[in-house]
């Protein structure tokens, strides 16, 4: 039952009230590598905003009861609320192109009644191949062998 | 209502696989005095299931799962499994095998996997 409760109606909803108040923004991270079939483990959800004093984002945070934490020395930007905790703000992802660059080649994912922009696997592994933490070599692995899969299904 | 084996559609089935039905019975382990058995037998599904279905009025293939299909869907997920690891050896089989199994599912399924796996690696360390 508590599984349900995972990434739920209300997370959705605020992801769709972000995209209805024209916010640019797109999911990277490893979410964006799940969302796209590699079956990863993620323990939140990366959202990559363009700019993060979009009037739009405090407007449906609002609207949920959540706020944003600005960033304090070396803690970055947070959102607070209980429908916002998994979602982590992404404000550069090292090793690949600007926001506007990569929005271009983003792929659209349907999730319930909105379509979002995700970074496609193989951006995600430039990136994870960039940095080069213990953590990223960890998965890269995975997301190569991921990505290889999905090729395949990609028709023509 | 009877469910009777039928030694000409299983015959049937046999030449369309190019296969004889004495190959057949010896590969599935059944004894030439079984199989004429129960192309004898006035039902192979027993008493009960047809006294169900009798009381439904329906035929007791409309209330029996069949589980060969989702092996079928997983024989085909293995095949083009083992078709990309063959093209890409360095491909990690288990990860290939569940982005395919993956891809079944809404993107937002997909997501919350992730999301729960997290959680119960969180909880068992």
């Amino acid at each position: 039952m508590r599984e349900n409760l995972i990434f739920a109606d209300r997370e959705v909803a605020f992801l769709r009230e972000l995209t209805r108040n024209k916010v640019p923004f797109m999911v990277v991270g490893l979410s964006a590598a799940a969302l796209q079939g590699a079956p990863m483990v993620t323990q939140d959800v990366d959202l990559w905003f363009r700019n993060i004093d979009h009037p739009g984002i405090r407007k449906a945070l609002k609207k949920f009861g959540a706020v944003l934490v600005p960033p304090f020395g070396l803690n970055p930007p947070m959102f607070s609320g209980e429908t916002v905790d998994c979602f982590d703000i992404v404000l550069t992802v090292h090793g690949i192109g600007e926001f506007d660059e990569e929005i271009k080649t983003a792929v659209d994912v349907p999730v319930g009644k909105i379509t979002l922009k995700a970074l496609p696997i193989s951006r995600i592994i430039a990136s994870k191949a960039y940095l080069n933490r213990q953590k990223d070599r960890m998965v890269l692995p995975a997301l190569r062998s991921a990505a290889k899969s999905l090729e395949k299904q990609r028709p023509g | 209502m009877k469910m009777r084996l039928s030694s000409e559609k299983l015959k049937q089935l046999c030449s369309e696989r190019r296969i004889q039905l004495k190959d057949l019975l010896r590969d599935a382990g059944v004894s030439r005095t079984a199989y004429y058995a129960m192309t004898r037998k006035e039902s192979v599904l027993p008493k009960s299931v047809c006294r169900v279905a009798d009381r439904l009025g329906v035929s007791p293939a409309s209330f029996l799962s069949d589980d060969s299909a989702k092996v079928r869907r997983i024989r085909e997920l293995q095949a083009r499994t083992d078709e990309i690891c063959r093209q890409h050896p360095a491909c990690d089989r288990d990860v290939v095998f569940r982005t395919l199994m993956n891809l079944e599912l809404p993107p937002i399924e997909r997501l919350r996997k992730a999301l729960i796996r997290a959680r119960k690696s969180h909880i068992r360390r």
